[in-house]
């Protein structure tokens, strides 16, 4: 099945991170330590899973940020049909990793990674 | 009832010259202006005003003389001239709304009520802005020209409180500057906020003002948007090497962060 997002590797990492509690809202930098992936990486991905409406973005309410004297913080939720979506993609890799380990192992030792 | 006030005090001389130039600049702008009734609105507002401050030390006159400067400026009326000088007199001095009526008329009160009254609205952003576009447009203009004085002054006031200003002069006041064509207000408005935004400790920093460089490859409209929410998680960073690390790497991603802005949906679904 073709998926509004192609479904890179960091794709993958932060839609996992994100699944793991699909209702709670996160900052950047939360995401990045949870998916590991370094700054550079995820604000792409993010911006395009925005870009799609997987994932939606709200600025924090002013006044918490005002009372610390801090700039306000952006964070990110999955939304309904984000996360339904990114649950069947990725189900849909795993399920495809895992036939493709058994016929490896069933059939000749071959060069790795040639499936796709 | 009646205030007995108006010919009390004669203001310090340090004003004289801010009151020359307000006078100047309305004999060009509104030759036909009745000068005495602003001046007595200028001489009940000093008396009341007498003994307080601004948080810059000036005598707080200061600041109704200037928004009205802005509004003599615009050309605007002799009601509102008075409201403008008189528009922080009922609220932070015992001088009440009644005797403000009987001395200046009900039009120049309902200005200065409608101006407590905006100050008193609450809730989100979407609320504020509905209850602003119902305003009396000189009310607003008003509130336009107070918002302006204190956002050219406003490095005078807490730390926490400018960026609240900020925020609040891009998100209501420079829109609705520019709903009542104040067009060079509401840029200096923007212009202003911006400023101060940027004056944030970490926007000061190296890794702060290389990503705020940066950001120049992206699409004029999202600036804003990302420079903020990384001066937000520069915040929340312990230390400098944190810092410097999450500038460098955030940095590396900007080219490709701009290829995908630009490009938003290869796909077609853009549902939520």
């Amino acid at each position: 099945m073709k998926y509004a997002v192609k479904m890179t590797g960091p794709v993958q990492q932060v839609l996992r991170a994100m699944l793991e509690d699909a209702a709670a809202p996160r900052y950047g930098l939360q995401i990045s330590k949870q998916a590991d992936l370094e700054p550079g990486t995820l604000y792409p991905v993010m911006a395009r899973l925005e870009g799609v409406g997987w994932v939606e973005s709200s600025w924090e309410d002013p006044d918490l940020s005002i009372k610390d004297g801090r700039p306000r913080r952006r964070y990110y939720q999955l939304t309904k049909d984000g996360a339904e979506q990114a649950r069947l993609a990725l189900a849909e890799i795993s399920g495809r990793r895992e036939k493709r380990r058994s016929s490896l192992s069933a059939a000749q030792p071959g060069p790795l990674g040639a499936a796709l | 009832m009646n205030g007995s006030l108006q010919t009390q005090t004669q203001p310090a001389t340090c004003q004289d010259d801010a009151l020359a130039g307000f006078r100047e600049i309305l004999q060009v702008t509104r030759p036909g202006a009745d000068v005495e009734l602003i001046r007595r609105a200028y001489d009940v507002a000093a008396s009341w005003h007498q003994g307080q401050t601004r948080m810059s030390g000036d005598p707080y006159i200061t600041h109704p003389l200037a928004v009205a400067t802005i509004l003599a400026e615009l050309g605007s009326d002799d009601q509102m001239l008075c409201a403008a000088m008189l528009h922080d007199t009922t609220e932070d001095t015992p001088y009440t709304l009644a005797a403000l009526s009987g001395e200046f008329g009900a039009e120049v009160a309902a200005l200065v009520a409608g101006t407590i009254a905006l100050d008193q609205v609450k809730g989100n952003l979407p609320q504020v802005l509905a209850a602003v576009r119902s305003a009396d447009t000189r009310v607003l203009a008003i509130k336009v020209a107070d918002r302006l004085h204190n956002m050219r002054t406003v490095e005078f006031i807490a730390h926490a409180k400018q960026l609240r200003k900020s925020r609040e002069s891009l998100d209501i006041f420079a829109p609705v500057a520019s709903l009542l064509s104040m067009d060079t207000i509401g840029a200096e408005l923007e212009t202003l906020a911006y400023a101060t935004m940027k004056r944030n400790r970490h926007a000061r920093s190296v890794s702060g003002r290389l990503l705020i460089a940066m950001t120049a490859l992206l699409p004029v409209a999202t600036r804003t948007r990302w420079c903020e929410e990384w001066l937000g998680e520069l915040h929340t960073l312990p230390s400098r090497r944190d810092r410097t690390s999450f500038a460098i790497h955030t940095m590396l991603g900007i080219p490709r962060l701009a290829y995908t802005v630009r490009n938003p949906a290869p796909g077609r679904r853009r549902a939520g």
